[in-house]
């Protein structure tokens, strides 16, 4: 033992002896705090009750907010129709009644279901749970190469990726931290579930609801591969041990809840205020021009969309899927809130047609492929800023893209082939 | 007048006490050449005047940090008449390592004993005059959220101010051995000779990278 560990010991020692003459133990009194604590952090019973939040929070989130994004449908529809009643110019018709209206309208269903998670994930976080989540979940990401503080950024990736990536700021660890940022984009954002819900919905009909579990299943389970793979092969070590303060519970105050809802939630609006709305023009203008060529917007086969669709097509015909879907993956890049709007131009129906739509450009097992790959492919815009922001460069920004492409087509690959052969066409 | 420095752990009240000396006579600044906050106020108690310079929160003193430097230089160059070391009390084990090792400077150290009312409820009692005898130091204990031993602690400085004491601190027989004879060394070589030599024997033992290149050596002593 060197002199500099040996006398850090004999300071605590001392301390010891000091503490030993001076202090005496009494009573502790069992707190309100302790008393939920030994439930909620037992051995046992924490995972287990952990889940279940989790579960009531989601759950809570999408039920609450269905009517709320159905009134923003109806909403938008209504502006829709009104633009292009009113509007006699043809074209400017088409552009503020499908382009705009219809491109927000695809965007903004979105909102009420990610304000709902943000509010519940803020009364959790707000008692006091969610530390404790770290903690519980600590024995779990240990064993794939994170640590229990990774525990909260990948639970908000579920939200979005870009919030979440800036949480990873409370890893003291800078491995430890690396690899957080590094698989959290494979955690499944808000931005994803329209995807699922589109064709898990038009597809898999009964089985919807668990086809759409297995793909956030799918993603945790990659992030824990990769954030393995990662530690095994790249940086090695070990995950640098936990230390929490649990703050005593508390109850959440409404202005908080909404506070802390309202600067997550505004990060969204802004997005869907900037990027998906120029999105969704420039996805209007790809797909209706030329305007003589596609007659108007009526036959997308003739324009621009199709070209960027039909150069894509050749990589992605072996997962089944054509170039409406080549134009769809290539306008997430944007965001990826923009894929299912964006198979709604190009089919040039509004949402309430494009499940009819779907079906004859895709086939069960293509669906899976092409929700896989939303799931795994390219980070989004905003999530590649963010992450060479927190990475500190291009390079390991540059290594995130690449290997999540290069897994998309993996692990799309494998799912279309393993449907063809137990026969799911 | 007295200069006082105010030293401790992150997160113990840091400045809720030096709000509660100073008030509003507060002066912002930086430390030099670094961006870190360097804050002072004047305070006075029954006619004298007490300077008061904030450091930055720190757990230890080895210089590893830019937090720790600026703490440890203040200490050891400007040489203030009083540092009070702020102590929490609900977490009174890991804040006393500090205190070893400003006892080890030999500061002349004032023990401001913070959330006294927090201690009972981690599960236990501290006495204030015991600590005080086994350490040889003045304790106040505090609430300083509540105002609870300000005045006290002006009072408890002043008096320090005006008969230092610098209690040694003694460890292990083994660890002792190896400071004794280090020591003799500094002593006799004048290494440092301006810092006390015990302290700069430790600091040596460890290996401390900024006192073994003040004291020109480069390799291990």
């Amino acid at each position: 033992m060197d002199f500099a560990a040996q006398i850090a010991m004999a300071r605590y020692e001392r301390i010891g002896e000091i503490l030993g003459r001076c202090m005496e133990r009494v009573e502790k009194p069992e707190s309100f705090s302790d008393m939920i604590d030994k439930v909620v952090l037992d051995r046992y019973l924490g995972i287990p009750v952990f889940l279940t939040l989790m579960w009531a929070v989601f759950q809570f989130a999408f039920s609450v907010s269905a009517p709320f994004s159905d009134a923003v449908d109806v909403f938008f529809s209504a502006c829709s129709d009104w633009a292009k009643n009113t509007i006699t110019d043809p074209q400017l018709a088409s552009l503020i009644g499908d382009g705009i209206f219809g491109g927000l309208g695809f965007v903004l269903v979105f909102l009420p279901p990610i304000a709902f998670v943000f509010m519940a994930l803020a009364v959790l976080e707000d008692t006091g749970y969610l530390s404790r989540a770290a903690f519980v979940m600590d024995r779990a990401m240990t064993k794939v190469g994170l640590q229990g503080k990774s525990f909260i950024p990948m639970l908000l990736g579920f939200g979005c990726n870009v919030p979440a990536i800036m949480a990873t700021r409370t890893i003291e660890n800078e491995i430890d931290r690396k690899i957080t940022i590094m698989v959290n984009p494979l955690m499944s954002c808000s931005a994803r579930l329209p995807v699922y819900i589109l064709f898990a919905g038009v597809f898999f009909e009964k089985y919807a609801g668990a086809v759409i579990t297995s793909m956030y299943l799918l993603g945790i389970l990659l992030a824990a591969l990769m954030a393995t793979l990662f530690r095994k092969l790249v940086f090695g070590g070990k995950p640098s041990p936990l230390l929490l303060e649990m703050p005593p519970y508390t109850v959440p105050t409404l202005r908080g809840v909404f506070t802390s809802a309202w600067v997550r939630t505004r990060v969204f609006l802004k997005k869907a205020a900037t990027v998906l709305f120029i999105g969704a023009i420039a996805i209007w203008f790809l797909s209706t021009h030329p305007w003589q060529a596609t007659e108007g917007g009526s036959v997308v086969e003739n324009s621009y969309a199709a070209v960027i669709g039909h150069a894509v097509e050749p990589l992605i015909r072996p997962l089944g899927l054509d170039w409406t879907a080549g134009i769809a993956l290539f306008a997430g890049f944007m965001a990826k809130e923009i894929v299912v709007g964006t198979l709604g131009i190009v089919y040039g129906v509004g949402e309430e047609n494009v499940a009819s739509a779907i079906v004859s450009h895709f086939t069960p097992a293509s669906a899976l492929a092409m929700m896989v790959i939303t799931l795994i492919y390219l980070p989004c815009l905003a999530t590649i800023g963010i992450l060479r922001q927190e990475l500190g460069g291009w390079k390991w920004t540059g290594f995130v893209v690449a290997y999540e492409l290069v897994l998309a087509y993996m692990v799309a690959g494998i799912v279309f082939l393993g449907c063809k052969l137990v026969g799911v066409a | 007048m007295i200069r006082t420095a105010l030293a401790g752990n992150p997160n113990v009240g840091k400045s809720v006490i030096f709000n509660a000396l100073t008030g509003a006579k507060q002066k912002i600044g930086n430390w030099p050449g670094v961006t870190v906050e360097k804050k002072e106020g004047i305070c006075n108690y029954k006619g004298t005047e007490i300077q008061v310079t904030d450091l930055p929160g720190i757990y230890s003193l080895t210089a590893s940090s830019i937090d720790e430097k600026i703490a440890r230089d203040y200490i050891l160059d400007e040489k203030p008449d009083v540092v009070v070391d702020i102590v929490d009390a609900s977490n009174i084990e890991r804040n006393l390592y500090l205190t070893m090792q400003l006892m080890e400077m030999e500061a002349n150290l004032v023990i401001a004993l913070n959330k006294m009312d927090l201690a009972e409820s981690k599960g236990y009692r501290i006495d204030v005059r015991k600590l005080s005898n086994e350490i040889g130091l003045p304790v106040v204990p505090m609430v300083a959220i509540r105002n609870e031993g300000v005045e006290e602690l002006k009072q408890t400085v002043v008096h320090a101010a005006n008969s230092p004491k610098k209690p040694a601190i003694r460890y292990s027989d083994e660890v002792e051995e190896a400071i004794g004879e280090m020591e003799k060394k500094v002593t006799k070589e004048r290494i440092l000779p301006e810092y006390p030599s015990r302290f700069v024997a430790i600091k040596l033992l460890e290996g401390d990278k900024t006192i073994l290149e003040k004291a020109g050596k480069r390799t291990e002593v």
